[in-house]
C-alpha cells in the first residue's frame, strides 16, 4: 500500500501540499521611521500570494482632543479592522499633479503672435479684386458698394489671375458648346486615371507630420491656406475612432505656394507639438 | 500630490465635510452607511449603521461628539462620534435634505422635501442635552408653496439666521426666531446644488445647475462674485488661508445621466481652483472618474477633499507648487 501510495504523489506534488498547507508566518520589519510589512495570503484561484506592504512612520504633534480621537476604537463596518489603513477602503492614488493655466494661456498667445507674424509675412499673397487690398474679395468692407459699381463699368468679367477659371487658346463663345469632361478646366488632357491624377498634384503636395490628434482638415485648412489655394487636405485618421494619425498631406494648386508654407511652417509650434512639414514623396517610391 | 482614495462607499457621494480640526473626514453617499475617516491616512474609523436610504446630507457638530445625517427614508439621526452609536431618530414627514450644526451646537437646522403633499420645511430643533432630543421644533416654517423647495441649508454668524439654498436656484436668508423671510437673493437660474461658509462665516459660496458658482456676503445677500464654467456646478468651496492664497475650488462635471453616454476624456471632471477676486480659473486637478459632487477644503487649507459619483473620495494635499503658484495680473 506504502508503495501505491508513492507512485501516486509526485515530488512535485508533494512539495506543492507542504507548502500550500501552511502559510509563512507575516513577518514585520521596523527599521527606524519605516516599516515592512510580508503576508501570505491565497487568492481566489487558490494561489498563494505574497504581499509587501512598506508603511513610513510619521510622527506629528496634535492638539489633546485630536490624538485622543485616535485612540477611539473602530466601529461599524471597521470593526473588524486592523490598525491602520485597510487597504480594502484605503487605497494610495497615482500621483496627480495640478495643472497650472496661465502658462498654457501664454502659450496660446505666443502661438497666435506667430501665427498672425506669418499671416503678416504673406500679406502680399492675397489681394481683393475690388479695393486691391490685402483681404480676401469676398471679405471686402466695400463689397456692396464696389461690386456693383464695378459689374457695370467693366461687366462679368471673368478675373485673369485665376488660370483654372479659363484655359487658354479656348475661346470664351466655345462655352456654350458641349466640352467633353475630359478636355475641360482642371482636367489633365491625357483622361481621368487615379495614376495620372496624383502623378499631377505631387508636384505640389507637402506632407505634414507630428500633428496633434485632435487635428481636423478644418484646422489644417486655416493652418494651410494663407499661404494659397489648397486643392485637396488628405488627414489620416484612425478608421475607428476617427482621429487623426499624426499626419496629413496638403495638395496646393501651386508649386511654388507649397514651398513656401514648407519654408514657413516647418517646426512651426501648433497645437504644442512641432510640425515637420516637407515635400511629399511620390507614391510610386512607397 | 499623491491622493489617498477612500472607497468605503457602494454609490455616489452626497457630501463630505471635515470636523473643526480637519483630522475627521465624514463623508454620506447614496447608500445608507455614512462613514468617518482619519484625513491624515484615510484610516476608517467607523460606519453609522442605521439609516435605510440614501443619506443626502450631514454634519458635525464644533467638538465632534455629535453628528447628524439627514436621509431619504425620512428620518435625521444624531450619532455620538466615537462610538457610532444612533443616539436619536427623529421620523419626519418627507425625506430631509440639508442639515445644519449651528455654530454653537446647542441647534439643528434642516430642511425636508416636498413630497406626498407635504410642503418643504425648514426646521430648527435644541439639541443641548443630546442624550434626551425630543425633536420638538424651536422654530418651523413652511418653505412651499410660497419659494421653491429648500435644498442646502447653513447658519449665519453668531446663530441669528439661517441661509437656505432653493431649487429654483434662490438663496433665502430666515429669521431664526420669526421663521420669517429677511432676504431673497436671485442670482442663479437653476438648482443650488450647493451651499458652504468662508472660514470666518461672513461668506457665502454657492454651486448651481446653472454652470456658476457666486460669492455672497451673508449679513445681506449681496453677490460678490460669480466663477463661470461650462459645465454645472456641484459644489464649491473657499480656502481657509483665504488671505493669502484667495481661492476657490469648485467641482462639478456633466450630469450623472449624460455619462454613460460620452466619453471621459469630455467629461470634464476634474476640480477647478478659481481665483477669489478676480474670478478666474488658474488650475486643475484631474482623478475622478465621475462628476465631483462634493469637495471641501482641509480646514488648514493645506490640502482638499473631493467625493464623486463614482463613489471614491479622493484626499489631496497640496505640493510646493500651490504655494509658489502666483497669480498673474
Amino acid at each position: 500500500m506504502s508503495v501505491a501510495e508513492e507512485v501516486k504523489s509526485s515530488w512535485a506534488d508533494e512539495v506543492e501540499e507542504v507548502e500550500g498547507g501552511s502559510l509563512p508566518p507575516p513577518v514585520e520589519k521596523s527599521d527606524g521611521n519605516s516599516k515592512t510589512i510580508t503576508e501570505y495570503s491565497f487568492n481566489e484561484e487558490g494561489k498563494k500570494i505574497k504581499i509587501i506592504s512598506h508603511y513610513k512612520i510619521e510622527k506629528h504633534r496634535v492638539a489633546r482632543q485630536i490624538a485622543k480621537r485616535k485612540t477611539w476604537i473602530k466601529y461599524g463596518l471597521s470593526k473588524n479592522d486592523k490598525p491602520g489603513p485597510n487597504p480594502a477602503t484605503t487605497i494610495t492614488a497615482e500621483d496627480v499633479f495640478m495643472h497650472f493655466l496661465s502658462n498654457k494661456e501664454e502659450e496660446q498667445i505666443d502661438q497666435e503672435d506667430l501665427k498672425k507674424k506669418l499671416l503678416d509675412q504673406q500679406k502680399g499673397q492675397v489681394k481683393c479684386r475690388l479695393c486691391k487690398e490685402d483681404h480676401w474679395t469676398k471679405q471686402c468692407p466695400y463689397k456692396h458698394k464696389l461690386e456693383p459699381l464695378r459689374t457695370s463699368l467693366y461687366g462679368e468679367e471673368k478675373v485673369e489671375d485665376e488660370p483654372q477659371q479659363g484655359t487658354p487658346g479656348v475661346p470664351p463663345a466655345d462655352k456654350t458648346k458641349y466640352v467633353p469632361p475630359s478636355m475641360r478646366d482642371g482636367a489633365s488632357k491625357k483622361g481621368e486615371s487615379m495614376m495620372s491624377a496624383r502623378g499631377r498634384d505631387e508636384t505640389a503636395t507637402v506632407r505634414v507630420t507630428n500633428l496633434s490628434e485632435n487635428t481636423r482638415e478644418q484646422d489644417l485648412q486655416e493652418l494651410f491656406r494663407p499661404f494659397g489655394d489648397i486643392s485637396r487636405i488628405f488627414l489620416a485618421k484612425d478608421k475607428n475612432t476617427g482621429q487623426s494619425k499624426g499626419f496629413a498631406f496638403i495638395n496646393f494648386k501651386k508649386r511654388e505656394h507649397a514651398a513656401i508654407a514648407i519654408q514657413f511652417l516647418n517646426g512651426f509650434g501648433y497645437d504644442h507639438l512641432i510640425l515637420s512639414v516637407e515635400w511629399a514623396k511620390p507614391s510610386g517610391t512607397q | 500630490m499623491k491622493p489617498i482614495m477612500l472607497h468605503g462607499h457602494e454609490r455616489s457621494i452626497t457630501q463630505i465635510k471635515f470636523n473643526r480640526e480637519g483630522d475627521l473626514l465624514f463623508s454620506a453617499s447614496k447608500d445608507p452607511k455614512p462613514n468617518v475617516w482619519y484625513s491624515i491616512n484615510g484610516e476608517r474609523l467607523g460606519t453609522f449603521d442605521g439609516h435605510s436610504g440614501t443619506v443626502w446630507s450631514l454634519d458635525v457638530k464644533w467638538d465632534t461628539s455629535l453628528f447628524v445625517t439627514g436621509s431619504a427614508d425620512q428620518t435625521m439621526r444624531i450619532w455620538d462620534v466615537e462610538t457610532g452609536v444612533s443616539l436619536e431618530c427623529l421620523e419626519q414627514k418627507t425625506s430631509v435634505r440639508g442639515v445644519s450644526f449651528s455654530y454653537s451646537g446647542t441647534m439643528i437646522a434642516y430642511t425636508t422635501d416636498k413630497m406626498m403633499g407635504q410642503n418643504s420645511e425648514l426646521i430648527i430643533i435644541d439639541v443641548r442635552e443630546p442624550n434626551d432630543i425630543d425633536g420638538t421644533p424651536i422654530m418651523r416654517t413652511q418653505v412651499t408653496p410660497n419659494n421653491s423647495k429648500a435644498l442646502s441649508v447653513l447658519w449665519g454668524p453668531l446663530d441669528e439666521f439661517v441661509v437656505t439654498g432653493h431649487e429654483d436656484g434662490s438663496v433665502i436668508k430666515w429669521d431664526m426666531r420669526t421663521g420669517k423671510i429677511m432676504e431673497i437673493g436671485q442670482e442663479h437660474t437653476k438648482q443650488i446644488k450647493d451651499m458652504q461658509l468662508s472660514h470666518d462665516g461672513m461668506m457665502l459660496i454657492t454651486a448651481s445647475k446653472d454652470t456658476t458658482a457666486r460669492l455672497w456676503d451673508i449679513t445681506d445677500l449681496e453677490a460678490l462674485k460669480q466663477y463661470k464654467t461650462d459645465r454645472p456646478v456641484n459644489s464649491a468651496a473657499i480656502t481657509p488661508l483665504v488671505d493669502k492664497y484667495p481661492h476657490v475650488v469648485m467641482g462639478g462635471g456633466q450630469e450623472a445621466m449624460d455619462v454613460t453616454t460620452t466619453s471621459s476624456k469630455i467629461g470634464k471632471f476634474d476640480a477647478r481652483f478659481f481665483h477669489l477676486v478676480f474670478e478666474e480659473e488658474f488650475a486643475r486637478v484631474k482623478g475622478h472618474f465621475g462628476p465631483i459632487n462634493s469637495i471641501c477644503f482641509h480646514p488648514n487649507g493645506r490640502g482638499y477633499a473631493s467625493g464623486g459619483e463614482d463613489g471614491y473620495i479622493r484626499v489631496h494635499v497640496f505640493d510646493d507648487s500651490y504655494y509658489q503658484f502666483r497669480f498673474d495680473f
